[in-house]
């Protein structure tokens, strides 16, 4: 209970942002703020994405509250706001111009649109919000439950054979479910470690760097992950329009009367909302697994429900149901806060914004996520549990938000749907080499960007999923050390990831995670 | 029997060029082994990590060629790497050399042709500190602008410069610790 008011202590009483009436204004709330806004204008921008808001904020962030402890809030708070933002704005498109800005949100389109079209863009986007935040607030409770728990689990129950074993079954699982195969799967995995091994180690010589000198310091975190994230991304839909397989004009939206939610919306809604939002926040806690897959497995799952149940009065899924829409947004807004439960538990990224929290982390450094920030000492205080909680304080906080003004928000973004892509991408592209030259001043950092970006594109071209070669990549040093520190506490025993029944049972979990795991559908561009 | 399919040769691509570099690579280019002993001691090398990252790169040919071999139609839709991507990303490399040339060479250019002190004395100045960035930077989005296009117009060259322009102002206002492009570098 301590940590829980310190960690809300830590939030309020942090540095002041600025002062308005002579009232100092937190920074870390403040900044939540902020980053709500712009998750939700970026969110409702079609190629857009939060990830890229992340990308390009998070230099600017530590440049203005530099790389103290202190920091962390603040900037956490920021790219908490982008996520949560992104995550309700990426059905303004949908609803309002048939465009699904992400995979995710075409099954939004599917029911969202034709209300627009009927003349009631106003109450499909009401639906969209109410259901976005209710997924993500019942989401994020389960986070607040079950991370701390996991954590605690994993720090008295797994000593380093486990966690070595734990960290290669995350990275098998995560092969096995992104992509349309496990070979393809396991190639973006080994080629992640291999690229995070160069010139990395413990000997003088800089391994793998095949005697060139500009390897010889490895590949920066920076300029590898966003390139591939970011920059493969905009190179692979700049293909798309070079070759005409993108429309050039976005779809005018119908000019709508005064409509909004009905008596008895909430009702209707509601069940597909509870279930929905169990369904992606039990996908959300796998590490790897998108909310593509949740979105789907929601509107197919709410589709045989609402068949069953439905009036003949009310429109079928695919006709314009609210219920489609509810099923939809509910199960993939779950999926972010429960994303969370490996990052903050064990350590492991499960979704490209909590890569860009661990980023963040890295760069400021006083808080590695994983089991050792939920350890509860007395006398003293851990310091990392108290910005834990304060994260906590900042989801609940965001979701307040969400609740009040975020509605709003959201549908005063439809002007952002408007803009051509074609002419966002490249200056997307120039602020992503600019926060990653603000952050590394060589140019050579940006080329770096550029190769890595040209492999994220192959990866998309050859349909080789992107975000398991960038968790590889932030795992793989971990995964070593833990390795390395294993075999030494087993006196060098060669079998040591199957010294004991728990380590033989992820090792085992492993090696039939990729020989039987069924494929997850749906998943295009990885 | 078959068809070789882009994912077939994929999986044995993988699979070769990771066993090879496991048997030429790895030992000719770590410093230490799979697992030394030092002191009595045994201890995993550095080769250890690197022969575990191909191990998996063998796994995942092997794999993905007999995903391949038994359902060749199988998967989302159509995967493979044509000329029509190698162009593209030729393109990509020619905007991304010039642009990032302008960027570089712009400045100390001007500052060479048109005082005698030189960048490096003038690069925390206006206007000298935007031209290279501003200069690569309309380059960069007016091309990759018409690329998309396929045609080139004033138009994607004004977006450029006023992107680039009100980025730099973005970057450098504020932020007096922020280094732009190439002024790291100079």
């Amino acid at each position: 209970m301590d940590y829980i008011l310190m960690g809300i202590g830590a939030v309020f009483g942090g540095p002041e942002l600025f002062a308005l009436g002579g009232i100092g204004i937190p920074a870390a709330p403040a900044m939540l703020f902020l980053g709500l806004l712009t998750g939700i204008a970026v969110g409702a921008t079609p190629g857009l994405a939060g990830p890229m808001a992340m990308a390009v904020s998070l230099p600017i962030l530590i440049s203005i509250f530099g790389v103290r402890p202190d920091a962390l809030l603040p900037v956490f708070g920021f790219l908490i706001g982008i996520m949560k933002g992104a995550t309700v704005g990426g059905a303004v498109p949908a609803v309002l111009f048939n465009i699904p800005g992400t995979p995710d949100a075409f099954m939004t389109t599917l029911d969202g649109y034709p209300m627009t079209r009927r003349g009631m863009p106003k109450r499909a986007l009401k639906i969209a919000h109410l259901s976005s935040v209710s997924g993500d607030t019942l989401s994020d409770i389960a986070l607040f439950v079950c991370a701390p728990f996991l954590a605690v689990l994993v720090e008295r129950f797994l000593d380093l054979p486990e966690k070595t074993a734990l960290i290669l079954l995350s990275l098998t699982f995560i092969a096995a479910v992104m992509g349309s195969s496990v070979g393809k799967g396991l190639i973006a995995i080994g080629l992640g470690m291999l690229a995070a091994m160069v010139a990395t180690g413990q000997d003088f010589h800089p391994r793998l760097a095949l005697g060139v000198d500009a390897l010889s310091h490895g590949f920066p975190m920076v300029s590898a992950v966003l390139g591939i994230l970011i920059l493969g991304e905009i190179f692979w839909t700049l293909d798309d329009h070079w070759r005409g397989r993108v429309s050039r004009d976005a779809t005018e939206a119908t000019d709508a009367g005064p409509d909004g939610l009905r008596k008895g919306d909430v009702r209707r809604i509601l069940p597909h909302i509870l279930r929905s939002s169990l369904i992606g926040t039990v996908i959300g806690a796998l590490p790897g697994v998108g909310s593509t897959l949740a979105a789907t497995l929601g509107y197919t799952w709410g589709r045989r429900v609402h068949a069953k149940r439905k009036t003949p009065e009310q429109a079928a899924f695919g006709e314009g149901a609210p219920e489609g829409i509810a099923a939809t947004e509910a199960a993939n807004s779950a999926v972010s806060g429960a994303n969370l439960i490996p990052v903050l538990s064990l350590g492991i990224p499960g979704n490209a914004a909590a890569v860009f929290l661990i980023l963040a982390a890295d760069s400021i450094g006083g808080f590695n996520p994983g089991p050792g920030v939920f350890t509860f000492s007395h006398p003293q205080i851990n310091p990392e549990l108290v910005v834990a909680f304060g994260i906590f304080t900042l989801m609940a906080l965001g979701n307040l938000l969400n609740w009040t003004i975020g509605g709003v928000f959201m549908r005063a973004m439809g002007i952002m749907s408007r803009v051509p892509i074609r002419y966002l991408l490249p200056v997307v592209l120039l602020v992503t080499l600019t926060a990653i030259y603000v952050q590394d001043p060589r140019l050579g950092a940006l080329w770096t960007a550029f190769g890595f970006g040209v492999l994220g594109y192959l990866f998309r071209c050859l349909r080789i999923p992107h975000l398991p070669f960038v968790i590889a990549f932030i795992l793989a040093g971990s995964l070593e050390n833990a390795a390395r520190q294993a075999f030494s506490a087993t006196g060098g025993d060669p079998f040591f990831l199957f010294s004991s029944w728990v380590s033989t049972a992820f090792m085992l979990m492993a090696i039939a995670t990729v020989f039987l795991a069924g494929r997850a559908p749906g998943e295009r561009r990885g | 029997m078959p068809r070789l399919t882009a994912d077939l040769v994929l999986g044995l691509a993988a699979l070769a060029l990771a066993l090879a570099a496991l048997l030429f690579w790895v030992p000719a280019d770590t410093g230490s082994g799979i697992v030394e002993r030092i002191r009595g001691q045994y201890r995993i090398g550095d080769a250890m990590g690197p022969a575990v990252a191909f191990g998996i790169l063998i796994l995942a040919g092997i794999v993905l060629a007999i995903e391949a071999w038994l359902k060749p139609a199988s998967g989302p839709g159509p995967s493979g790497l044509g000329s029509a991507q190698l162009g593209f990303l030729l393109l990509l490399f020619v905007i991304f050399m010039i642009s990032l040339l302008a960027m570089r060479w712009t400045g100390p250019a001007l500052a060479s042709l048109l005082t005698e002190g030189g960048y490096r004395s003038l690069r925390a100045s206006l206007p000298w500190k935007y031209l290279g960035y501003v200069t690569g930077g309309t380059i960069l989005v007016g091309s990759l602008i018409a690329l998309a296009e396929r045609r080139i117009s004033v138009r994607a060259f004004v977006i450029g410069f006023f992107a680039a322009l009100l980025l730099a102002m973005f970057y450098d206002l504020p932020f007096r610790d922020f280094l732009l492009p190439p002024n790291g570098d100079l």
